[in-house]
C-alpha cells in the first residue's frame, strides 16, 4: 500500500512539473515543424521526390528533436539529490525509470500524434502512407524514449561533453529507423513482419532499460 | 539501536576514514564534528547506504540494513545538505508531495501549524525560486516532521538559518529524542542539547 501511494505521488508531481514547462514541449514541436520545412525548402517544389522521401525525413525529424528531451530524464532530480529522497522513499530506482519514461512519453511523445499528420500535409504524403507513420511511431516511440532514458541516466556524471549523449542514442535508434522507414516501401506482406519486428525491439527495450537505467543512476550515486 | 561496525571508506584508493564505529541508542543524540572535507557527509551517505564503504557493516535494530534496505529506510529521514523541493512547485505542493510520497498520517491543520512556525505561511503558493536560501532549508526541515519517522539524519541543518529558528530546531530535537527518538547531524557548531555526543571524525582519518 505504502508504495502504491508513493508511485501516484511521484505521477502526479512528474505530471505537474511538465505541465509547468509546457513551453519546453512546444518547443520541440516547432522544431520538427520548422526542420521539415526547410527540408521543403531545400528540396524544391518536386512532390514525386516528396512522397518518396517524405517518410524518411519525418522519421529523422522524430530522431533529432528526440535528442532535446535528453536532460529532463534524470538530471534536475539527480543535481538536487531527490532522486535519493524517492529511493528513500521505498521505490526502487527501477520503478523510478519506469515512471519517468511513461511520463515522458506522455508528454513529449504523444503531441507528435497531432503534428504528424500535419508534416505529413506540408510533404504531400498519400493518406494510407500517413496512418502507416502514424502506426510505425505508436510503436516506435516508446523505443526511442527508452533509448533517451538510457543516454541520459548514462550521462548523469558527465558534466561537460552533452554531444556524447545524442551520439548514443543516434547509435541505438538505427534498428528503428530502418524497420520503420521500411515499412512503407515493403511490399504489403512483409509490412506485417516488419512491425512485429519492431514490437520485438520495443519489448526488448521496453525489457531491459530499466534496469541499465538503474545501474547508471546507481553508479552515478557512487562516483559523486 | 544504529550500530556501525568499524567502517572504512577509500576514495580512488585515498583513505578517507578508517575504523569508524558508532552506536546510537534511543534518546540520543550523536553531532558528527571535524574540518571541512574531513568526510562528515561521506560518513551520513554511508549511513543511510546511498554510499557503499569498502568494509565495515551497518545495522538497524540488529538486521544488516543492506538486506533490510527499504525496511530500514521506513525509519529513516535524510535531510541532505542539498534542497530536494523542486524548483518548479510551490511550498505547499512540495508538501504535499513528500506527504503522499512517505504516506504521512500528518493532517492539514498540523501543516499550517509548522507552516505559522517557521513563518513560511505567507509563501505557501510561492514557487521554490523566489525563496531564500534560508526559507528552502527550513522548508527542508519540515520533512523531519512530515515523514515522522525514528532515525533523524542531517547534514548541516544549521547553516542558513536564523537563531530563531536555530533554537527552534533544537526544541524539536530535544521533542524528539524525548520520545524515543534518535538523531545523527553533522555540524560544526555544537548546540546545547541534552544526551548529545561529539563524534571527532578527525581521529579517525589517516593523514
Amino acid at each position: 500500500m505504502h508504495s502504491v501511494n508513493s508511485i501516484l505521488a511521484l505521477f502526479y508531481r512528474e505530471l505537474k512539473i511538465s505541465y509547468r514547462n509546457f513551453s519546453d514541449i512546444l518547443s520541440i514541436l516547432m522544431f520538427f515543424l520548422l526542420g521539415i520545412l526547410i527540408f521543403v525548402f531545400s528540396i524544391g517544389p518536386n512532390t514525386e521526390i516528396f512522397n518518396e522521401i517524405g517518410i524518411g525525413v519525418i522519421w529523422t525529424l522524430i530522431l533529432l528533436s528526440n535528442n532535446l528531451s535528453l536532460r529532463k530524464f534524470y538530471q534536475n532530480d539527480f543535481n538536487d539529490g531527490s532522486i535519493i529522497l524517492l529511493h528513500m522513499s521505498g521505490l526502487s530506482y527501477e520503478l523510478i525509470v519506469l515512471i519517468k519514461i511513461m511520463i515522458i512519453w506522455i508528454f513529449l511523445q504523444l503531441p507528435f500524434f497531432i503534428i504528424i499528420p500535419l508534416a505529413a500535409i506540408l510533404l504531400n504524403i498519400e493518406l494510407p502512407n500517413v496512418n502507416l507513420i502514424l502506426i510505425s511511431f505508436l510503436i516506435g516511440s516508446p523505443i526511442l524514449t527508452s533509448i533517451a532514458s538510457i543516454s541520459g541516466s548514462m550521462n548523469l556524471l558527465n558534466q561537460r561533453n552533452f554531444a556524447i549523449g545524442s551520439v548514443i542514442i543516434m547509435i541505438l535508434s538505427i534498428p528503428i529507423i530502418i524497420f520503420s522507414v521500411g515499412i512503407i516501401n515493403a511490399s504489403e506482406e512483409i509490412v506485417r513482419a516488419q512491425l512485429q519486428i519492431l514490437i520485438g525491439i520495443l519489448f526488448f527495450f521496453l525489457a531491459i532499460t530499466p534496469w541499465v537505467s538503474a545501474a547508471c543512476i546507481k553508479l552515478a550515486i557512487q562516483n559523486k | 539501536m544504529l550500530l556501525a561496525n568499524n567502517i572504512s571508506f577509500y576514495r580512488n584508493n585515498n583513505i578517507i576514514f578508517k575504523d569508524v564505529s558508532l552506536a546510537l541508542p534511543p534518546q540520543k543524540i550523536i553531532n558528527i564534528t571535524g574540518a571541512n572535507g574531513i568526510g562528515k557527509t561521506t560518513l551520513l551517505k554511508i549511513l543511510t547506504h546511498v554510499l557503499i564503504p569498502k568494509k565495515g557493516n551497518i545495522f538497524w535494530n540488529g538486521k544488516n540494513i543492506k538486506k533490510n534496505l527499504f525496511n530500514y529506510y521506513k525509519d529513516v529521514t535524510f535531510v541532505m545538505d542539498k534542497q530536494t523541493s523542486n524548483i518548479n512547485l510551490s511550498v505547499i505542493e512540495n508538501i504535499f508531495f513528500w506527504k503522499k510520497l512517505f504516506s504521512s498520517i500528518i493532517s492539514k491543520k498540523e501543516i499550517d501549524a509548522i507552516l505559522d512556525l517557521l513563518s513560511l505561511d505567507n509563501y505557501r503558493n510561492t514557487p521554490i525560486n523566489y525563496l531564500s536560501n534560508g526559507e528552502i532549508k527550513k522548508l527542508e526541515l519540515t520533512r523531519l516532521v512530515i515523514e515522522q519517522k525514528k532515525l533523524w539524519m542531517l547534514d548541516e541543518p544549521y547553516i542558513g538559518l536564523d537563531i530563531e529558528t536555530i533554537n527552534l530546531l533544537n526544541e524539536t530535537f530535544i521533542n524528539h529524542t524525548k520520545s524515543g527518538g534518535m538523531i545523527i547531524f553533522s555540524s560544526h557548531y555544537v548546540p546545547d542539547i541534552p544526551n548529545i555526543e561529539n563524534l571527532q571524525l578527525e581521529n579517525y582519518a589517516q593523514r
